[in-house]
């Protein structure tokens, strides 16, 4: 069984016209659909019909959907939840719009996860034949694909627990208040299943909250490049550009138009299954989240949607 | 031209209409805790006192609570000021970061509240220069 990426995150905002400037006049998202009150996006170099949906009323997130590799993984991650003592419910395919059919279920976080096996294909912006390198009439930041997401829960152990159990990933590094995992309290853990740094992290605090959902980007230039243009259109980053130490990624944390907080993200090492874990000890955490500062500013741990 | 003051420290600033609180507060060279500074994540929120104010955007229900609508709430980022206001921070006093843009706002406000007696002055001669005719002896 094999859980692929991180398919779409599906977000409220308060003004979707506003919304949709954000996303798709600065961070470059291609619109493929809007219908019902939603508007949904996908970056140039994703295939699947949307990998973003915005939906008009209040804040923060409305539910992820995960990707397998086959129709039959998902009644394997099904009997996988339903042995961890989730409640699992079906879902049909077109309950969301060109999704396929799969399942549903509300982690211990209060987050709720979809599990799918297909979208309807469109197709990259360069195609699959003799493709050039990017499309040249990207729009702002022209961000190519959906990354990852960072959520809150008040038991961040029982989600990587729920994580390893259901989806089969592996967690790539994690903050600890001891190196000794049975004597540990688990304050974040960052988690994939491929080489992926991490597709899903969870940090402690309130339930069902939001932290963040990132986009990624190539490198450090690409980075300076996007912040360069949140100038232009004034948007408010929270941070950034830097690098976490954990993960080794480089970063800016900004906010959308209804407060949720995006990041674009750029590089982290290849993750594998028996690379040992990265742990780091409560008091180097603002290093881990912030490299060049060393200090975690207070909205880092307070502000969510 | 609402006017800001804080309770209790006393700091008034001067705002552009349709500016909102936060936006003013920052313009004029003072800091406090704010966070997504678009009305999601809810840290930067006042009491109000006196005056009243207007959300210029929808504010998310699980932000700004039915009790929180009616009990002085003010969520800093998106409430424009109707009238000038008298609010309150939470557990912090404003921090003064740029004692430049204070300056600046000092002047601004003190120009606006010359221009503003200057205009009543001339409204006021205005009203007993109609109300003349009625009260000159015949």
């Amino acid at each position: 069984m094999a859980v692929m990426r991180m398919g779409y995150v599906h977000a409220r905002v308060t003004d979707l016209a506003e919304a949709k400037h954000h996303y798709a006049n600065t961070l470059g998202l291609y619109e493929t659909l809007a219908t019902d009150g939603k508007i949904f996006f996908k970056g140039w170099d994703e295939w699947d019909h949307h990998s973003v949906v915005l939906e008009e009323g209040g804040v923060g997130v409305v539910k992820y959907g995960f990707k397998v590799e086959y129709e039959s993984d998902i009644d394997l991650i099904e009997k996988r939840a339903r042995e961890f003592g989730l409640t699992v419910e079906r879902m049909s395919a077109g309950e969301n719009p060109e999704v396929s059919d799969g399942i549903r279920f509300t982690a211990p976080s209060e987050h709720i996860f979809e599990v799918y096996h297909a979208q309807t294909v469109i197709g990259t912006e360069v195609g699959t034949h003799n493709p050039e390198a990017f499309p040249r009439h990207l729009v702002g930041v022209g961000v190519p694909a959906l990354d990852h997401s960072l959520i809150l829960a008040e038991d961040v152990r029982t989600m990587e627990n729920m994580f390893k159990h259901v989806f089969d990933f592996f967690p790539t590094e994690r903050v600890q208040t001891d190196l000794e995992d049975d004597d540990a309290h688990y304050i974040a853990t960052w988690m994939t299943s491929n080489n992926q740094i991490h597709q899903i992290a969870v940090l402690e605090g309130p339930q069902g909250k939001l932290h963040h959902f990132a986009f990624k980007l190539q490198d450090w230039t690409e980075i300076g490049r996007a912040a360069d243009i949140m100038t232009m259109d004034d948007v408010p980053i929270d941070i950034g550009p830097t690098r976490h130490g954990i993960t080794r990624g480089q970063t800016i944390y900004f906010f959308d138009p209804s407060g949720n907080r995006n990041e674009v993200f750029a590089g982290g090492y290849p993750a594998y299954r028996d690379r040992p874990i990265n742990k780091w000890t409560p008091d180097q955490i603002a290093k881990g989240i912030f490299y060049h500062a060393r200090e975690i500013n207070e909205r880092f741990t307070t502000v969510s949607t | 031209m609402p006017i800001v003051t804080i309770h209790p420290t006393g700091e008034v600033i001067y705002l552009e209409p349709d500016e909102t609180v936060l936006s003013g507060l920052y313009k004029a060279g003072y800091a406090y805790t704010i966070g997504c500074r678009r009305g999601g994540c809810a840290i930067c929120k006042v009491d109000c006192h006196e005056g009243s104010f207007t959300y210029n955007r929808p504010v998310a229900d699980s932000v700004i609570t039915a009790e929180e609508s009616s009990d002085g709430t003010c969520l800093s980022c998106r409430a424009v000021p109707d009238s000038d206001i008298t609010i309150e921070l939470r557990g912090e006093n404003v921090r003064l970061v740029n004692p430049f843009l204070r300056q600046l706002n000092d002047k601004a406000r003190q120009r606006a509240e010359q221009y503003a007696a200057s205009t009543a002055a001339a409204q006021g001669v205005t009203a007993s220069a109609r109300t003349s005719p009625t009260t000159s002896p015949s």
